[in-house]
């Protein structure tokens, strides 16, 4: 079943900015999904269209089996803002009753739930210390913690590791993994590449406002397998005809089936021609981003 | 539960700010010292009796000592602290609520849980009043000990300045709002709302001094009317018993100019009405501040009583004992004795609608904008 199902959304910004350009994706039930994209691509604009902190200009589709704008649905969805701030006379503790309530959770859920929380997220000790003394990647897992205090079926994390050092990173993607085992989706939005590559089920990568591509990193990496034979000496002439490439003493021939190559490593052979190296390839999830980057002439702001 | 989730919000938000306990500090020594004032069989005493000041009139049980005491508190109290001192310290501590609750990065958070736009916006302006509120009514509590103990009247009308002073702040607050979420910058929300109240005050004078031109003038007028009636009337005696008296002419000659006075006087009443009907209507459709806090004073006040917001608009006629003359036309004084005690009249008469119904619509207008901004804004 598809916790998120948007078809067609449109966003014109007042200012004639059109930021989302007919975006249709599809999440499931129990994934991790990953939304990514450069910089100024529209991914927070996504976001903030399900969250309705912003109206689509055209949007047709469900959460949670509601319409989007349905606030009940809400109740259900976590959501984690990107560059979040609480207000500065908060403890952790009171962020977290504050926002809970505003959720419509109980007293006492919220009280089991906000300690359980801030021990999960590594807070425990700091739930009575004013959120402006907490440091930037204390700041992000207590917003996480925030998303998570309606216990929702779905969370939407808008860029969780920015600005979390390379520990807390990995210690979000646990969470993460985690959070798909209790059976919630995620939804989050990123720019940065390697740690989501490790946690996503599904990606969809969106460039300039339009959704390029999606899918499972294996479906979206398999026209991309290929295998690289690198030889030692001239390059002979029939290599062009039986490879699908050639680029200097490089022979590719594309495709997932190590049969393919076989032939022509016999060929190789029988004319005495060195074989250096052989390498099943396949692209990873930075090299197809880079791709989809490209194909639509953006400045490729990616960081 | 969301509300009462906003209430506490705005709690820790004010009292994480240092002036809001400075306003309640102050709050409290105004209280203190209101309730130093005393009377005995002497007089009144000050500073719990530290000083005497003896007096045959305002002494214990003298209606003059409780026309000071419940006039300083309607007309000094309320007039300079509420409506002045404090006022400026409360917008001061609110005024960054809203911009702060717009903050992008914490609007996101806040609009993103289960609760509608609308009724988000009017509970955090609630909320928000509700604070001033408060502050009002613990000072009104204290007032009400004081008056109680000091000249043993436990008069229920002090707490009408409860809503009078939120009715009052709530006008200029809608305004701070209203700048504040489009602004989202809270200084420019207190100097635009410091703009606005100057601007009703500019208003609200402009319409007292023209109102009080016109009725001067209509005075004036009544004063020849009358002035040609009886000059009339001595000369039809007059000329019934001769038709040569040397009085005739003077008579004439005084009909006359009581008739070119009275077209002047009308010909400027015209001129003058040209200007008080715009500005009138102006001050209609704005809030009006000083008749509001002006309210508890109508309420306040006891007919017989002495009246210490005369005394302070420099009329010493009640304390000096003096009885009122009946209308004189001939005198200066009097006329404008009589163009003041009109003037009080006139706005005494003005209907609660027009002093607070026009005010309050204004405010659900400025809040209407203020709302309807919220909802359709894309944070
Ligand atoms: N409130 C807004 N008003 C006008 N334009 C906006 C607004 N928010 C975002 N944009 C524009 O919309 C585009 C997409 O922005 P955003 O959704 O934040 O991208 P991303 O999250 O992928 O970095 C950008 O060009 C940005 O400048
Ligand atoms: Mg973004």
């Amino acid at each position: 079943m598809a916790v998120i199902q948007l078809q067609d959304v449109e966003k014109v910004y007042r200012g004639k900015v059109h930021a989302l350009r007919g975006v249709s994706i599809e999440v499931m039930d129990g994934e991790i999904f990953g939304l990514l994209g450069p910089n100024g691509a529209g991914k927070s604009t996504l976001v903030k269209i399900l969250m309705t902190v912003i109206h689509a200009s055209k949007v047709s589709g469900t959460m949670l089996g509601n319409p989007i704008g349905n606030r009940k649905t809400l109740e259900n969805v976590g959501y984690l803002p990107e560059h979040h701030r609480f207000p500065y006379y908060l403890t952790g503790k009171q962020v977290l009753h504050h926002y809970g309530a505003l959720c419509k959770v109980g007293r006492k859920e919220r009280n089991s739930r906000s300690s359980s929380l801030l021990t999960r997220l590594g807070l425990a000790g700091w739930e009575n210390k004013k959120v402006e003394t907490y440091s930037k990647g204390m700041l992000q897992r207590l917003g996480i913690a925030q998303a998570l205090m309606n216990n929702p079926t779905l969370l939407i994390l808008d860029e969780p590791t920015d600005g979390v050092d390379p520990v807390g990173r990995r210690e979000i993607r646990d969470l993460l993994a985690e959070l798909r085992e209790e059976g919630r989706a995620v939804f989050l939005n990123s720019h940065l590449l390697s740690e989501l590559e490790m946690v996503c089920d599904r990606v969809a990568i969106m460039v300039k406002g339009r959704v390029t591509m999606q899918g499972t990193i294996q479906s979206l990496t398999v026209d991309s397998q290929r295998y690289e034979i690198k030889i030692a000496g001239e390059m002979p002439a029939w290599a062009k005809e039986h490879c699908s490439e050639v680029h200097g003493n490089m022979l590719v021939c594309k495709g997932n089936d190590p049969s393919i190559v076989q032939p022509i490593l016999d060929r190789l052979r029988s004319e005495n021609i060195t074989i250096v190296s052989v390498n099943p390839v396949r692209e990873n999830l930075e090299d197809l981003f880079m791709r989809a980057v490209d194909n639509t002439d953006s400045p490729g702001a990616i960081q | 539960m969301q509300f009462k989730a906003l209430l506490i919000d705005a709690y820790r938000q004010l009292s994480a700010a240092k002036l809001f306990w400075v306003t309640v500090g102050i709050s409290a020594l105004v209280v203190v010292a209101y309730g130093s004032i005393g009377f005995n069989a002497e007089g009144v005493t000050i500073g719990f009796g530290a000083y005497q000041i003896e007096s045959n009139q305002l002494r214990e049980g003298s209606p003059w000592a409780r026309g000071l005491y419940i006039g300083i508190f309607s007309s000094i109290l309320v007039n300079i602290w509420l409506a002045w001192i404090a006022t400026v310290l409360a917008l001061i501590s609110t005024c960054s609520i809203f911009p702060e609750f717009v903050h992008s990065g914490s609007i996101e958070l806040t609009i993103s849980k289960p609760i509608g736009r609308l009724k988000l916006f009017f509970s955090k302006y609630l909320v928000s009043l509700l604070f001033v509120i408060m502050q009002v009514a613990i000072f009104c509590v204290g007032i009400f000990f004081c008056v109680g103990l000091r000249i043993g009247e436990w008069n229920p009308i002090i707490f009408a300045a409860i809503p009078i002073v939120a009715t009052f702040f709530s006008y200029l607050f809608a305004i701070c709002v209203l700048v504040g979420i489009v602004t989202r910058s809270g200084i420019t929300a207190l100097l635009i709302t410091g703009v606005f109240w100057m601007l009703l005050w500019t208003i609200q004078t402009s319409e007292a001094v023209l109102n009080r031109f016109v009725i001067q003038q209509i005075v004036d007028i009544e004063r020849f009317d009358e002035g040609i009636i009886t000059a009339t009337e001595e000369l039809e005696k007059i000329k019934t018993v001769s038709s040569e008296d040397f009085r005739i002419s003077k008579l004439e000659k005084r009909i006359e100019s009581f008739q070119d006075d009275s077209e002047e006087a009308s010909e400027l009443l015209a001129e003058l009405d040209m200007w008080h009907t715009p500005t009138s209507w102006v001050l209609t459709l704005s809030p009006k501040t000083a008749q509001t806090i002006g309210l508890l004073d109508r309420w306040l006040s006891d007919p017989d009583g002495f009246d210490i917001a005369a005394i302070m608009n420099g009329d010493m006629s009640e304390f000096e004992g003096e009885e009122l003359e009946e209308f004189d036309p001939t005198t200066r004084g009097a006329r404008e004795r009589e163009t003041m005690r009109r003037m009080r009249v006139d706005y005494e008469n003005r209907p609660l609608f027009y002093v607070i119904g026009t005010s309050l619509l204004f405010e659900g207008f400025i809040l209407g904008l203020a709302s309807w901004y919220f909802c359709r804004k894309d944070f």
